[in-house]
């Protein structure tokens, strides 16, 4: 029995009267490639900005590394994210940094380490991502392919044992995502990172992931392997695989008064 | 972490044991640099280290690089399991000289 | 009936949410500021910061406070004349340059040049996740971004002030001198002779304040864009932009009053 990395437990998540997330369950184990799947209006999103600490949840709790995130006091969270890293949608880079500085700002503010190893460190993470060369520019004159793997760069500079990673494939051509697919592959096997991916890319779901978790309107309707998924009798989730729309069939009343703005009254 | 040093031939073997990551790196590079910077030829012996991460990859590297400016010899042995994966991951294994043991270095100098 | 209850209701929820971000603001300038004792301020942020402001608005400054220190001369001039008592041209102009319009326009030059750009770079930001990476990098972004920012704008404010001072008074000069022909030594005696101490370190204090709230309020826009769902996307940066220097402008002038009112 391995001990889970990351627990969340009983996850509620309400704005206003619309209910984002209902009771979600999950765990990362160790050295895994987790995949969060599900369309937009999921709750996916919701749910990572929840486990990176950015947002409080309604109740419930989620635990990683054994730290409670949303009752930890402040060190002991700026800690814990030391070990995490993480590789934002659009890669979130500063825009009035170069991507060298971008990159090395974890280290710059989180360690006492010489400026030379901080260069070379910078560069080989670069090199990793093949983006060698591209230090100089400014975030501004990067593709969002190289946006996305600068971002990621920079996520995995401290060597975090912990990545997230923000649709890694979303808005990218296919030769770019399949780089992008491989390359967290290579993370996780030659530095044994545990990784949870948040996407709703299907390609990429069957090709990198270990175990994935379906959202569907905020709750966990699958939690299985790639194959347990794949054969899953449940409707929604078969839908997203055939990519077909799930749309709820009213009567012709409800349709009229609907088209009509009669619905309210 | 725990670092060793002992003669061997006309070699100073630097012997790694545990983890070298972003806490001790810096001491160790400050350490094989000082010897180099004695003219000593350096064996770094990765035998019994478990893990590296890139800033011990990159000190080693500013090492490697100090060596070469000192005209001193630079060797790295007895890389296995996670170090020698990321040596590969990050193709350091193209720039340093990889041998398997510090006799084999030794020995032929 | 319901009419009234409705309009009623709708004061209460205004007023509530124009109390809460009031508070929000006041606490969003409380974090900043406690963020100067839990770590060091990077140097070169601010003197970045400084660069920025003193870049965009020094030239546009020298030309405002030309031309503001021509037409106040020009119109005191008018005036005095009607009463004898040109040789007052300096003292005026000087008083009102360093008591009032100076202060002023420079920061409503360092709004459009500055707090409109700040607001919507910080907006960007948000929208572009940035700060959310800051927090993921256990870097604090009130210390990273906003502070050396506010900084600069303390710093900055007075200095540019006092250059519109000096150049407003230099402007005065060409008019009451070069083109009305009065003699070069009243017109500089009467500068001399009315400034006291007191009239420059109030517009001193006057351009603090300012540099505080010009900075503060564009600042806070760009931060808390994401609060209203309607300020997503670029749409949003230029609506967040708009609001932020409205309200820079208004408050700015507000403190003015208050401020020359405790002064007098």
């Amino acid at each position: 029995m391995v001990k889970p990395i990351i627990t969340v437990e009983h996850l509620f998540a309400q704005y206003g009267d619309t209910h984002v997330l209902k009771d979600v369950n999950l765990e990362v184990n160790p050295g895994e490639i987790l995949v969060v799947m599900g369309g937009s209006g999921s709750g996916k999103s919701t749910l990572l900005n929840h486990m990176l600490g950015l947002k409080t949840p309604t109740s419930g709790t989620i635990m990683i590394d054994g730290v409670n995130i949303f009752t930890a006091k402040n060190k002991q969270l700026r800690n814990l994210r030391k070990k995490m890293g993480v590789a934002f949608q659009g890669g979130a880079l500063l825009s009035s940094l170069t991507v060298a500085d971008n990159v090395r700002l974890p280290l710059e503010h989180n360690t006492s380490l010489d400026t030379q190893t901080i260069d070379i460190m910078v560069r080989m993470k670069l090199e990793l991502m093949n983006m060698a060369g591209t230090g100089h520019l400014m975030p501004s004159e990067l593709s969002g392919g190289m946006l996305k793997r600068a971002g990621l760069a920079r996520a995995v500079i401290m060597d975090p044992k912990l990545l997230f990673f923000d649709e890694p494939s979303a808005g990218l051509d296919p030769t770019t995502a399949v780089e992008l697919d491989e390359l967290i592959l290579t993370l996780r096997d030659a530095m044994n990172m545990t990784i949870v991916v948040v996407t709703h890319e299907l390609e990429s779901v069957f090709k990198i992931a270990d175990r994935v978790v379906v959202l569907f309107a905020g709750e966990v309707v699958a939690n299985g392997t790639v194959d347990e998924i794949r054969n899953s009798p449940d409707e929604r989730i078969q839908n997203m695989i055939n990519r077909q729309p799930n749309t709820q069939r009213d009567d012709g009343e409800v349709y009229l008064n609907r088209l009509l703005n009669k619905d309210k009254n | 972490m725990n670092i060793e040093i002992e003669t061997h031939n006309n070699y100073q073997v630097v012997k790694l044991y545990g983890e070298v990551d972003l806490s001790n790196s810096r001491s160790i590079k400050l350490d094989i640099i000082k010897l180099i910077k004695s003219k000593n030829n350096i064996i770094v012996d990765f035998t019994h280290l478990q893990y590296i991460d890139s800033s011990g990859m990159a000190s080693l590297v500013e090492a490697f690089n100090e060596a070469r400016e000192n005209d001193t010899e630079f060797h790295i042995v007895g890389a296995n399991g996670s170090p020698l994966q990321v040596l590969q991951l990050t193709r350091l294994n193209t720039v340093f000289n990889l041998a398997d043991s510090v006799s084999a270095v030794s020995n032929n100098g | 009936m319901n009419a009234l209850f409705n309009s009623v209701s709708n004061l209460g929820a205004a007023t509530r949410k124009n109390i809460d971000s009031i508070g929000l603001a006041t606490l969003f300038l409380l974090r900043i500021v406690s963020s100067l004792f839990t770590g060091l301020v990077s140097f070169k942020q601010v003197i970045k910061q400084i660069y920025f402001i003193g870049n965009r608005s020094l030239i546009v400054i020298i030309v405002a406070a030309l031309f503001t220190g021509m037409v106040v001369a020009l119109q005191f001039y008018d005036t005095l004349v009607r009463f004898g008592s040109v040789d007052l041209l300096g003292s005026a102009v000087a008083l009102s340059l360093i008591k009032e319009l100076g202060p002023v326009m420079t920061a409503l030059m360092v709004i459009a040049r500055v707090g409109s750009a700040t607001c919507s770079e910080i907006g960007i930001m948000r929208n572009e996740q940035q700060f959310d990476a800051l927090d993921c990098m256990a870097i604090n972004s009130y210390r990273y971004v906003m502070l050396p920012r506010l900084l600069a704008a303390l710093f900055c404010v007075p200095m540019l002030t006092a250059v519109f001072d000096l150049v407003g008074i230099g402007g005065g000069y060409i008019v009451g001198v070069h083109i009305q022909g009065e003699s070069p030594g009243a017109y500089i005696q009467g500068v001399m002779d009315t400034i006291s101490f007191k009239d420059v370190l109030v517009g001193q204090i006057k351009s603090l304040v300012f540099g505080l709230f010009i900075m503060w309020i564009p600042l806070y826009y760009g931060f808390y864009l994401h609060l209203n769902q309607k300020n997503m996307g670029a749409e949003g940066v230029s609506n967040g932009t708009t609001q932020a220097v409205v309200m820079s402008a208004i408050i700015m002038l507000f403190s003015d009053y208050i401020v020359s009112s405790l002064a007098l």
